[in-house]
């Protein structure tokens, strides 16, 4: 299938997304309606045939991605994740104490549910016959998530291209698909440089943030009305405070996350040989976010098949593969796909990687 | 393989847990599918019975994959001949049917619109209901504890209010407690200090009352206002409001995420925070029926209904607090309030003294 190359061609393969607004609408509109009329059941495998439409639709090389998660191992999954929210909220309002240790404990196997859910999502994942695999221990979690974390934080955000590089090089260094590899070595200096203009824009947000914080802090004070339950209010001046922050905050975010992005994926080789390939624009990419969020408004969310197919396809027609001579045969590691994968149930939301 | 095998679709086929690929085809003979690679005849790749193949639902139109016991894969995005050859042997995607875009679909734009606000009028309010009958009173006991410690810890210190004037107030609060639903055993009057809430009064909904010091040094000799605010307070406790409230978030906040899988992150945000200024609305129906008690209350127990109206005043002029109600208030505009407090006063027969 391959045209036949003379010496070490590099060629880039662009991502295509088939995927149109029209088709997804039905989808998403029966997934919604099932879920109701289920009580809830169905949102499981409602998430199923969602990705499957967005996998399938993703080709690369003329071949699409498939997505093997079953809506039993996501509904056992998200049954743990509800069943300890509502534990965890329950035991918070009788004893705030048990509480903290519960959320403690949640912290401490945070690393640990990372890393499972990657996993999980690497092997449901598969292009070409052959899965993805994820390799990564706990402790490499652990530096990732909560040594990132913490210096990112405890440096104000001033280390935080250190910590965007841990936490790729724990995803990338440890997925595999089939027999081969990942590996990527972002440099700290081109992210430092994507991290600037995001940097400048949270300091902005952060004044701004300060700023109505003091004037709701004075206000709250004078206002005090008195009767209702103060938390209440206190609530609603780091509200009126914080929406104007966090809205700047959210767009230094997503230039930062979209520059990172393309460093990490320029600098990642896969099988020794063949590099990933990300250009996605950091304003247009913005405008799009944007655009989709006032258009689903104004049209009561029925626009929002339309907004998701149009974000995703920026997003798959700027990311790609720089083939270095050919595309290899891959073989899988056969140990891995079949008994792994029904191991596998823990699902949890929010850790999905895309491709 | 013999001449009667049937020709369903033409696609791709991959060897056994390998990403290679080659033009295939796959037959069928009876129950049996097998792939045959294009131009060759050789033996058939895969062969397999229908029942050890894993043919993947439909979505859409994307490639279809016919997974073999032997892990090599057909793919195809023939579509409509996988589904006319398995409508024969075996049932095909309901679903499928339903998403595929049609006027039909019009109509489950409908029925969800339809379920969203059925959920939201009757449902959710239901299941309140429901909860608050069920709850236990000893999880209340301990919830209300629970909060009283943490504010005990984080905000209140002890009350500096002479004995004198703490058995006051208590001498009044029982006058009204006395001729509330619950009696006077169910409700529990303690005095802070109210730190960085100042002027204020809260209700725990075991029937555990707080009043600040600065509360009552606003009110200063009118005795009546104090127990007008502590009646309201009784209001609260009586129709369960801050049970309610928990139990009525929980359940907008549920509702949400069921279904943000499908309306996406940005949508979540926005729902969930106008879930938020649902509730605020709610939590000013919750004062006017709490202002309203206060009025029934005072007026069983003889004293001025129009006290709890006196005491927004006095905040109101303390204060400087402006009167107009704003979007984002839990509590409804003062001179509106006042409005209310006096039409009701007045409508249940007492025009105050």
């Amino acid at each position: 299938m391959q045209e036949a190359v003379f010496g070490r061609a590099s060629s880039l393969k662009r991502g295509e997304f088939r995927g149109s607004a029209g088709e997804y609408f039905g989808i998403w509109i029966v997934n919604i309606l099932l879920t109701i009329i289920t009580l809830g059941i169905y949102s499981a495998w409602a998430k199923v045939r969602r990705n499957r439409y967005f996998y399938g639709n993703t080709v690369v090389d003329g071949h699409s991605f498939d997505y093997h998660a079953r809506g039993l191992q996501i509904l056992v999954g998200r049954g743990i994740v509800f069943g300890y929210i509502v534990v965890y909220n329950i035991i918070l309002s009788i004893s705030p104490i048990a509480g903290g240790v519960l959320a403690l404990l949640m912290l401490v196997l945070l690393p640990w549910i990372v890393m499972r859910s990657l996993r999980f999502n690497a092997r449901v994942t598969s292009y070409r016959n052959i899965r993805f695999d994820f390799v990564g221990k706990t402790w490499g979690a652990v530096v990732a998530i909560i040594f990132g974390g913490l210096v990112s934080v405890f440096s104000l955000g001033i280390l935080a291209p250190f910590a965007s590089r841990w936490l790729y090089g724990y995803i990338f260094n440890n997925l595999r698909y089939g027999d081969r590899a990942f590996q990527t070595d972002p440099k700290i200096g081109a992210l430092y440089r994507v991290w600037l203009p995001a940097f400048l824009l949270m300091v902005v947000g952060v004044a701004i943030g300060a700023f109505l914080g003091m004037m709701a802090y004075y206000g709250f004070e004078g206002v005090d009305e008195s009767m209702a339950e103060p938390e209440v209010q206190i609530i609603l001046a780091i509200y009126g405070a914080l929406i104007p922050a966090f809205v700047v905050w959210a767009v230094a975010a997503i230039f930062y996350r979209v520059g990172v992005r393309n460093v990490v994926m320029n600098a990642t080789i896969f099988d020794n040989r063949h590099r990933l390939f990300s250009d996605i624009g950091r304003l247009r990419y913005f405008w799009i976010v944007l655009s989709n969020i006032l258009v689903s408004i104004v049209t009561f969310g029925l626009m929002r098949p339309w907004a998701a197919v149009r974000e995703h396809r920026y997003v798959i027609t700027h990311s790609g593969i720089i083939v270095d001579g050919e595309l290899g045969d891959v073989v899988a590691s056969i140990q891995n796909s079949g008994s792994a994968i029904t191991a596998e149930y823990l699902d949890l939301e929010g850790f999905d990687f895309g491709f | 393989m013999a001449s009667d095998d049937t020709r369903i679709a033409i696609g791709r086929w991959h060897p056994p847990g390998s990403s290679r690929s080659e033009p295939a085809i796959l037959l069928a003979q009876g129950k049996t599918l097998f792939v045959r690679l294009e131009n060759q005849s050789g033996d058939p790749v895969s062969v397999n019975d229908l029942t050890r193949v894993d043919i993947s639902t439909r979505v859409s139109r994307i490639p279809r994959r016919i997974a073999f016991a032997d892990q090599s894969l057909f793919e195809t995005e023939d579509n409509d001949a996988i589904d006319l050859w398995l409508k024969r042997h075996r049932r095909t995607g309901v679903v499928h049917e339903l998403e595929r875009f049609h006027p039909r679909l019009a109509a489950m734009v409908m029925a969800v619109a339809l379920l969203a606000v059925l959920i939201y009028r009757f449902a959710v309010p239901a299941l309140v209901e429901i909860a608050v009958v069920v709850t236990p009173p000893a999880v209340t006991q301990w919830m209300a504890s629970g909060t009283l410690i943490s504010l005990d810890k984080a905000v209140f210190s002890e009350t500096k209010l002479p004995q004198a004037r703490q058995d006051e107030i208590r001498a009044a609060f029982a006058d009204i407690a006395r001729v509330s639903v619950r009696g006077p055993d169910a409700y529990n009057l303690n005095f802070r200090a109210g730190g960085a809430i100042g002027p204020n009064a809260f209700a725990l909904p075991d029937g555990t009352l707080v009043v600040t010091d600065e509360l009552v040094e606003l009110a200063e000799n009118d005795l009546d206002m104090i127990a007008g605010v502590l009646a309201h307070e009784i209001g609260h406790v009586e129709r369960e409001h801050s049970l309610r409230q928990l139990y009525r978030a929980a359940g907008t906040a549920g509702l949400i995420m069921l279904i943000a899988g499908d309306v996406g992150s940005a949508g979540e945000d926005i729902l969930t925070n106008g879930a938020a200024l649902m509730s605020l609305s709610y939590s000013r129906d919750a004062e006017s029926e709490a202002d309203r008690i206060s009025v029934e209350l005072m007026t069983k127990a003889g004293r001025d209904p129009r006290a709890i109206g006196r005491f927004f005043e006095k905040i109101e002029q303390k204060l400087g607090m402006k009167g107009d109600s704003s979007f984002l208030s839990t509590h409804p505009g003062t001179a509106e309030r006042r409005k209310a407090i006096d039409d009701y006063a007045a409508s249940i027969g007492t025009d105050g003294r």
